[in-house]
């Protein structure tokens, strides 16, 4: 919005609200307006505090009741019965969580590394490069917005059809990974940036290299931020589904490499759900799925809030 | 700290007169497993009965595996392999022989890599047998299991994490040229340009991905009868008098659904924004932020398990004949509770953004506080707030198995069950997302490219609504 807009605007909306008041006209009749109007922005609040709470006590009591070591240590039975327990579940979102974090991470940072370290310097050099850079910044932007189906079908016609990689935990690896890539990137991007300025000065005046620089001094300190990021990007493959349910294959059996095909917890909990109808078993899942959920948040809050203060204490 | 400077200057001068006998030996066993490699690779090229060589050639893939018709390499293939292999261990040898630093670094990175290699093995051994799944576990055996673990995680990790240790300790004595520094800066610089066009290289295969899987039924069906159709019937075969691959009712339903959750959602975020920037105290915005975000990460099968088990027999108790309880009313709940976090977060920042004088103008003219909010900070961010509510309608348009889990999925165009016109919302839908979810594990030709077409539809529609988010967000910071 250009600056002549806004004062004009402003002005335009200070006339109305003068107006207003004086036909309003009492000091009582615009405090209970402002009372009512508040009261509505605390309802609102209120109920989206209260459908947190609703859907997470709701699943996690209900889900309590079927938890116990043998649902925990079980395999599903398969077929349509519902029966059994759960834990070939743990074991494949362990080796996707895994997998897409050990093939993610590496190009995630790096990417972060040369947008936020390099990209400045070698944009000046030749004008390809600063092309080039553009174009890595919106591949970025486009592929955080795209919904994780488009992954899945992605994954489905690459992975498992033409790379002839099949339903298996590298195919969702794979696709996985390019779900959390942007996630990855943009935290450490953050991370880095955060990074006073100094830092890199001090190293490179003691006759270190850019990349001594990098990854003797910037990363360290960019640390606890990738590590966040690293650890938001577990919720999301824990959290997802879609992409699995293309990919994976959806077998209940203990997957032994990579290339056997498995279930994750997420998509246990919509197989029971919708194709056996055992909504208890699916229950027990889901709690374990939010807990889960729920203790990662924990963390990344408490670290966010420990490198706020931090920051914060620098003084920068 | 003197001796390590004297070594370190000498090193320098006369490069092997300080060796340390760890190097030395690092440098021999590295040569020895070069050699160790080459006999490996020559035996496993011969036939064998049984034993170790044959356990090994089934690891390799060099026996076809049973049902398999050939094994999956050719012994020429691993000799090749080997040779290399053996080769990088000589030259690694050398440098190590030599007190070269990018040896050290390279025999560092190797250590560390074995060291991952076997960690994640003892996990996923351990994993797998506590969680194989065949019979119940106790609590005992799983204490044991898991403190075996520690232990081999502890013997196996033992020598190469004291190899690291003394490697990083001896740093001094390894040396490195000028040249040398520079010609690796340059090569991580390639490196990194590489990781930061990943994405980029991504979004490119998936538009060819889909683009090239979805011409098939471009070719034959045509883009107007997908596009304009509205019945989809694809058990019906191509070429046929009712081959009808039509997606209306789809495009129709993500529209509806979308727009339910966009009418339920966005008061209530921009509501809850505006609580968050402007109202609450700070214990408050401690309590509700946190709760927020939470949200964002609920996984949405449990969103959507919620609508099955909790919404579907609520929405049931209105008396209207053919309410199932799934359908675009359930459908647009579960989605207005899923974009809160997206649209509050936008829209708290958007209404930070907002410059300080503006609020301090407007409350010096002798308005409320809620008055100043109305007419003053809301319009002012304006931008932002559309900005947020435009990223709420993509995540609801991208939202796949929540939905499909709570809409019914009926392929029809949605029309009002009874007189009254809202009866539309308790009638089942299915959206484009749910289309391609529910049918692409069993379909096949035209009507798998006609979902891949779907997909297309979808990420077009996905790129627009956020390219123009995006443009409003620009707008408003410049």
């Amino acid at each position: 919005m250009s600056g002549a807009q806004v004062t004009s605007s402003v002005a335009e909306i200070q006339n109305k609200s003068v107006v207003a008041g004086m036909a309003v006209g009492s000091v009582a009749r615009r405090k209970l307006s402002q009372r009512i109007a508040f009261g509505f922005t605390w309802l609102a609040g209120f109920l989206a505090v209260a459908a947190l709470v609703w859907i997470v006590g709701y699943v996690v009591v209900q889900g309590v009741q079927v938890i116990n070591l043998e649902f925990l240590t079980t395999r599903p039975a398969g077929g349509v019965s519902g029966e059994g327990g759960m834990s070939t579940t743990i074991v494949t979102t362990l080796y996707l969580v895994v997998l897409t974090i050990v093939i993610a991470t590496p190009l995630g940072v790096g990417a972060a590394i040369f947008l936020v370290e390099y990209a400045g310097e070698v944009q000046r050099e030749s004008r390809l490069m600063a092309y080039l850079i553009k174009i890595a910044r919106i591949g970025v932007e486009v592929l955080a917005g795209v919904p994780s189906i488009i992954f899945g079908l992605f994954g489905f016609a690459l992975f498992v059809v033409a790379l002839e990689l099949g339903f298996s935990l590298l195919s969702a690896g794979l696709s996985g990974a390019c779900l959390i890539l942007p996630v990855i990137i943009r935290t450490s991007e953050e991370a880095l940036l955060a990074v006073p300025r100094s830092y890199r000065e001090g190293s490179l005046a003691l006759g270190a290299t850019k990349w001594q620089t990098t990854v003797g001094v910037v990363l360290p300190a960019a640390m606890p931020g990738i590590i966040t990021g690293v650890v938001l990007s577990v919720g999301r493959i824990i959290a997802e589904t879609a992409i699995f349910w293309v990919t994976l294959g959806g077998s209940y059996r203990l997957p032994t490499s990579i290339s056997h095909a498995g279930r994750s917890m997420a998509l246990h909990v919509y197989m029971l759900a919708s194709e056996t109808r055992a909504f208890d078993k699916a229950m027990g899942t889901a709690a374990i799925l939010i807990v889960t959920i729920v203790v990662l948040n924990l963390i990344i809050n408490y670290t966010s809030r420990r490198l706020a203060a931090r920051s914060m204490g620098r003084g920068r | 700290m003197s001796a390590d400077f004297k070594d370190a200057g000498s090193g320098v001068r006369a490069g092997d007169q300080q060796r340390h006998w760890v190097a030395t030996a690092l440098g021999i066993v590295l040569v020895l497993l070069a050699a160790a490699v080459i006999v490996m690779g020559v035996m496993v090229t011969m036939p064998s009965e049984g034993g170790v060589v044959n356990d090994l050639q089934t690891r390799l893939g060099l026996i076809a595996e049973e049902g398999a018709e050939e094994a999956a390499m050719s012994p020429w293939q691993v000799l090749v392999a080997a040779v290399i292999v053996a080769a990088l261990f000589v030259l690694l040898a050398r440098g190590m022989w030599a007190l070269q630093n990018w040896a050290r670094t390279g025999v560092i990175l190797m250590l560390i890599l074995l060291g991952i290699y076997f960690g994640l093995n003892v996990v996923f051994g351990a994993a797998a047998e506590i969680f194989g799944g065949e019979q119940v576990v106790g609590l005992g055996a799983i204490l044991q299991i898991a403190l075996k673990g520690l232990f081999r995680v502890a013997a196996t990790g033992a020598i190469p994490i004291a190899i690291i240790y003394v490697l990083i300790t001896l740093g001094p004595r390894f040396e490195e040229t000028p040249g040398q520094r520079a010609f690796i800066d340059r090569g991580i610089r390639y490196i990194l340009v590489a990781t930061a066009l990943s994405s980029i290289f991504i979004v490119f295969l998936i538009i060819l991905f889909t683009a090239a899987r979805s011409w098939e039924a471009i070719r034959d069906v045509g883009l107007d009868t997908m596009l304009l159709g509205t019945v989809w019937r694809p058990g019906s075969i191509i070429g046929t008098e009712d081959a009808q691959l039509g997606l209306v009712p789809m495009i129709i339903g993500s529209i509806l659904s979308t727009f339910g959750a966009a009418l339920i959602g966005v008061p209530l975020s921009i509501m809850t924004a505006t609580l968050l920037a402007e109202v609450a105290p700070q214990l408050v915005r401690e309590i509700v932020r946190p709760a927020v975000e939470l949200l964002a990460g609920i996984p949405s099968v449990v969103y959507g398990l919620f609508g099955m088990v909790v919404l579907a027999p609520l929405i049931r108790r209105f008396e209207v004949p053919g309410n199932s309880g799934f359908g675009l009313l359930n459908a647009s709940i579960i989605l207005a509770v899923m974009i809160i976090p997206t649209v509050t977060n936008i829209a708290e920042d958007a209404l930070r953004a907002v410059p300080k004088r503006y609020k301090e103008g407007s409350l010096a003219l002798g308005a409320t506080h809620w008055q100043t909010i109305w007419s003053v900070m809301l319009p002012a961010a304006r931008s932002g707030l559309i900005a947020a509510v435009i990223l709420g309608i993509g995540r609801a348009l991208g939202e796949t198995m929540a939905l499909i889990m709570v809409i019914g999925n009926a392929i029809a165009i949605p029309k009002p069950l009874t007189d009254n016109p809202l009866t539309l919302f308790l009638v089942p839908a299915r959206t484009l997302t749910g289309n391609i979810a529910v049918e692409i594990n069993y379909a096949a030709g035209a009507h798998r490219s006609a979902l891949f077409f779907t997909g297309v539809l979808l990420f077009l529609m996905i790129l627009l609504v956020n390219s123009l988010a995006r443009f409003l967000m620009k707008e408003r910071s410049v």
